[in-house]
């Protein structure tokens, strides 16, 4: 088979701008994007709240350097400065031309794209579509590459690079819909997967997908991974799913209350209020409910976001999935009464480590999106940054293969290869003996992570998480695929999804474990400042010989001097 | 295949679940099983099949991914209406269930079917292609990101509701006229269609209205309002599909296509009986041999469903002659007020 110039694994907006970019910057090129599911189906289209850009229509005195400084203390300081300064400087460039191509923007009156207020941001700088922004930027994304022409594989499940030595010979994927496991030879491969969040499960905003999968490839093949101990909780989540209030609500006005009926917010950031970043919010809310000022219920202890002030006008017309989804999920309508929350496992700072043109450590191979570390959000991401991430990033990841695939000459994938994959994925359909369920290990899993390794964390708990992924990782080699067929083995498909978690979740607590310092999205009981003299650098987290191995990589500094960050 | 009936306890209802099941690599037809399980308030279908999946069995196969009605994979038929399982809650569907206790789960109609559950979507992928449905800009690409095309609000609001389209097909397993034609464009598709073409950026609207008022296009419809009654977004289909036959009618006059025969065989229903006989429609249009081949089978079928207009003969004249006036001007200049007399 003749290799492709690009394989892209993933159709998010990550993998479907870069996809875009690379026929644009050369459209001779064989370009492939394989996706688990449908592209429009990605996990871009749950975003709700916006994409952030200066553009300056709402707040006439926004500048681009005002968004790079908000990013860069809202990331703790751990974020790259020069990679902030493209991140920001690209914004309005490609929100304008996302609006070029049919995004269809919510507007202002003087008919510029709208913005609105976000966490963490000094002005209204976030571009939203009411709050379906991620899916219409989805939709938008997905039918300009039908319109290019674009090669999709849809509905394969990227299993495994090709390597010899450190040189990537290409994927290695399954069809689902005959369940072949098939060759994709490949100059380049650009990861673009998403995030990693949803090993937290039962405690996660993300779709059941986002399990990683393009990292545990990459960390299977020896490329390392970076800061995944940074994980991002958000602080509204619906008690019962994990699913996500977006910010968007407090942006409009909502107040979080205890069961005093207090805005507790006063307490942590008396200027921002419930606009504070992330990571203090969610642990303003773990810390109400920890001292006793939360509600009660059989699904846990949770706190009120209450929007009953804003009117049903402005909730229907601005919040419209919000409220279907209390309506859906939790059997509240918001414009009545307050939305039951509580903190949820959002966004995976972490990820696969690359360089400003998302290069990784190897040959050929690229990383962009959720999926990927540049890193612009350091410790901790500030809302509507990562759709801007994923355009961006994605953008260059396209650009970069496009122009550099010319310089690599694959070797070859052989029907050897391809066979041993196929019996490996399928060894768990014969297991005999004692066997493992998928359900009670993926759940086992969520509740190690959560409990010892989320918003608080501490030596000992650590040391239990890790103990614990270790003994889910040896279970897990028993584990029973009960689906023996072929075609499309959704069965198949989550055993693999949850050894790829398996593997990551090693690499979060290993960092998590390593890091004594509290920064950003980690919190360390028994480190609770953070620790710039030891600990202003990234991790690094290495497969070597089937074992975690931690490093360091410097962080990129630039105008920005430290300082503590308050808000 | 059912698991030893659970006692009841406070809240909880035992439901079987009879899932629609076909494995193509050995059954040669489909079949049904029946799985029993207690099912708390508040739980939906989608919940409910991922318990079985994990508990009793593996093997059972459906799409799902976002659990929170907004990718639109999980599209299926939920005692036979069409609608997301992640967004259905059990005993919502329990209260109105014709068999008490039974919930039946079936596959989308209308696209191919793959296994169990999960259909082939990629037959929806090449009607997007065909139709295109994108926005062709008026900007060249050498111009792009360097200023906003300035929109009103007013212009947001013409496909703001359209843009909610998840590609859930459920309306596309509803629709009546895709059961007897295959190649009919799709009530999706036809949304997607006028969302582009009422977009100041695009400048691909003659090309996408020409293809449009071809054979299986806009003017195959038979205003069944099945699609609007079952979208999971409750977008109304109904004004897109109006609207784009109102344009072509305004753009391309009466006479030029199989739609103009559409067209006119709307006025002469509307003459002679004062009313719309739908039931008619596709003979004039399509000649008689066409109508009998392809849609009459499905006609009777749904007339024993009572899905259907009644056919000619039980359709009264309309009282006066203002009457008719009336939906004559309806169905040529204000089309969307049409569909509002139809919900009602
Ligand atoms: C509920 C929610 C709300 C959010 N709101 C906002 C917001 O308001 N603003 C903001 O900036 N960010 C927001 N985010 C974050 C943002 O949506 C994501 O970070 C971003 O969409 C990720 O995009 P992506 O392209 O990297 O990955 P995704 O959109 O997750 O796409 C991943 C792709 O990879 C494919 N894939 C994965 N594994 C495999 C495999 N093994 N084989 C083949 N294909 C595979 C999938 O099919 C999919 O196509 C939100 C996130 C969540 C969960
Ligand atoms: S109204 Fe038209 S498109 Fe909608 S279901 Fe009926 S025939 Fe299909
Ligand atoms: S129009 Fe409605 S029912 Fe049809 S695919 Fe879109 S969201 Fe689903
Ligand atoms: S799983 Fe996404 S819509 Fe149901």
């Amino acid at each position: 088979m003749k290799p492709f110039d690009i394989v892209i694994v993933g159709g998010g907006g990550a993998g479907l701008y870069a996809a875009m970019e690379a026929m644009k910057t050369n459209p001779a090129l064989n370009i492939a994007v394989l996706s688990k599911v449908y592209p429009n189906r990605s996990h871009t289209s749950a975003a709700q709240g916006g994409a952030n850009a200066a553009l300056a229509n709402k707040a006439k005195d926004d500048t681009v350097e005002m968004h790079i400084f908000d990013t860069i203390k809202g990331s703790d300081y751990l974020a790259d400065q020069d990679a902030v300064d493209v991140l920001c400087s690209e914004a309005p460039k490609i929100i304008r031309e996302l609006e070029n191509i049919g995004t269809p923007w919510s507007r202002l009156e003087d008919n510029t794209i709208a913005q609105r207020p976000f966490g963490g941001a000094g002005r209204p700088r976030c571009c939203y579509c009411s709050d379906k922004t991620g899916h219409t930027i989805l939709q938008t994304l997905y039918e300009q590459c039908l319109k290019k022409g674009v090669q999709f594989f849809n509905e394969y499940f990227a299993l495994n690079l090709s390597v010899s030595g450190s040189r990537s010979n290409g994927l290695i994927a399954m069809n689902m819909k005959s369940g072949k496991v098939e060759a994709f030879p490949a100059k380049t491969v650009i990861f673009a997967t998403g995030g990693y969040a949803k090993m937290y499960w039962n405690r996660s905003s993300n779709a059941a997908g986002n399990t990683g999968d393009g990292q545990a490839i990459a960390y299977r093949a020896g490329i390392p991974m970076k800061d995944m101990e940074f994980v991002q909780f958000h602080p509204t989540g619906l008690r019962k799913s994990g699913l996500l209030v977006t910010e968007g609500a407090r942006g409009e006005g909502g107040y979080l209350l205890n069961k005093d009926g207090e805005r507790f917010m006063a307490r942590y950031a008396p200027e921002k209020m419930e606009l504070g970043p992330r990571d203090l919010v969610s642990r303003s809310l773990e810390t109400e409910i920890l001292e006793g000022r939360g509600f009660d219920s059989p699904a846990g202890k949770y706190l009120h976001l209450d929007l009953t002030h804003l009117g049903a006008d402005l909730i229907k017309s601005r919040l419209p999935q919000i409220r279907e989804m209390s309506m859906n999920f939790e059997g509240v309508d918001p414009i009545e009464e307050p939305i039951p929350v509580r903190p949820t496992a959002h966004y995976s700072m972490g990820g696969i480590d690359t360089d400003n043109q998302t290069r990784t450590v190897m040959d050929g191979i690229y990383a962009a999106g959720e999926c990927g570390c540049v890193s612009v959000h350091g410790a901790n991401r500030l809302g509507g940054n990562s759709l801007l991430d994923i355009l961006v990033f994605g953008r260059i990841a396209g650009r970069t293969a496009a122009e550099e695939a010319g310089k690599f000459t694959p070797g070859t994938i052989s029907e050897a290869e391809i066979a041993g994959q196929w019996d490996e994925i399928r060894s768990g359909m014969h297991a005999s003996g004692h066997y493992e369920r998928y359900g009670e290990l993926r759940e086992e899993l969520g509740q190690t992570l959560a409990l010892n390794v989320g918003i608080f964390r501490e030596a000992s708990l650590l040391k239990k998480g890790i103990a614990d992924i270790a003994e889910l990782k040896e279970r897990a080699k028993k584990l029973r695929i009960f689906d023996t067929s072929d075609v499309f083995n959704t069965n198949l498909m989550q055993v693999l999804e949850l050894k790829n978690m398996l593997d990551l979740a090693e690499t979060v607590a290993a960092g998590a474990h390593a890091r004594q310092e509290s920064r950003g999205s980690h919190t360390r009981i028994d480190f609770p400042v953070r620790d710039d003299a030891n600990w202003h650098k990234h991790t690094l987290a290495t497969q070597v010989k089937g074992k975690v191995t931690l490093g360091e990589k410097p962080v990129t500094m630039g105008r920005y001097e430290l300082q503590e960050r308050t808000y | 295949m059912t698991v030893p009936t659970v006692q009841h306890t406070e809240g909880k209802k035992d439901v079987t679940f009879r899932v629609f099941r076909f494995n193509p690599q050995v059954d040669s037809k489909p079949y049904f099983d029946d799985y029993t399980i207690p099912v708390e308030k508040g739980i939906t279908v989608l919940r409910s099949l991922n318990y079985i999946k994990e508990h009793i069995d593996g093997s059972v196969s459906f799409r799902a991914f976002c659990q929170a009605g907004i990718c639109g994979s999980c599209g299926m038929r939920v005692n036979g209406l069409s609608q997301l399982a992640c967004t259905t809650q059990v005993w919502d569907v329990l209260a109105k269930s014709r068999e008490p206790g039974i919930i039946k789960v079936e596959p989308l109609r209308n696209l191919p079917l793959i296994k169990d559950l999960i259909v082939d979507m990629d037959p929806l992928v090449d009607k997007m292609k065909h139709y295109s449905n994108w926005v062709d800009s008026t900007m060249p690409e050498a111009e792009m990101g360097k200023k906003e095309f300035l929109i009103s609000e007013a212009e947001f609001l013409r496909y703001d509701k359209a843009t909610d389209c998840i590609l859930c097909a459920s309306c596309v397993s509803e629709c009546s006229i895709l059961r007897a034609n295959k190649d009919y464009v799709s009530p999706a598709v036809l949304l997607k269609s006028y969302r582009m073409s009422v977009d100041s950026r695009d400048s691909l609207h003659e090309q996408r209205l020409a293809e449009l008022v071809k054979d299986h296009g806009v003017w195959d419809c038979t205003h069944c309002y099945r699609c609007q009654e079952s979208c999971v977004k409750s977008i109304p289909i109904m004004d897109a599909i109006h609207g784009i036959r109102e344009d072509a009618i305004e753009s391309r006059g009466m006479k030029d296509t199989s739609g103009s025969k559409h067209a006119e065989a709307f006025m002469i229903d509307i003459e002679k009986k004062g009313k719309l006989v739908e039931a008619t429609l596709p003979i004039r249009t399509n000649g008689v041999i066409w109508t009998l081949q392809n849609l009459l089978p499905m006609a009777v079928k749904m007339i024993m469903k009572r899905r259907t207009p009644p056919p000619p003969p039980l359709v009264k004249s309309a009282k006066g002659i203002k009457i008719f006036r009336e939906m004559f001007r309806e169905m040529t200049e204000h089309v969307k007020q049409d569909h509002k007399s139809h919900k009602n």
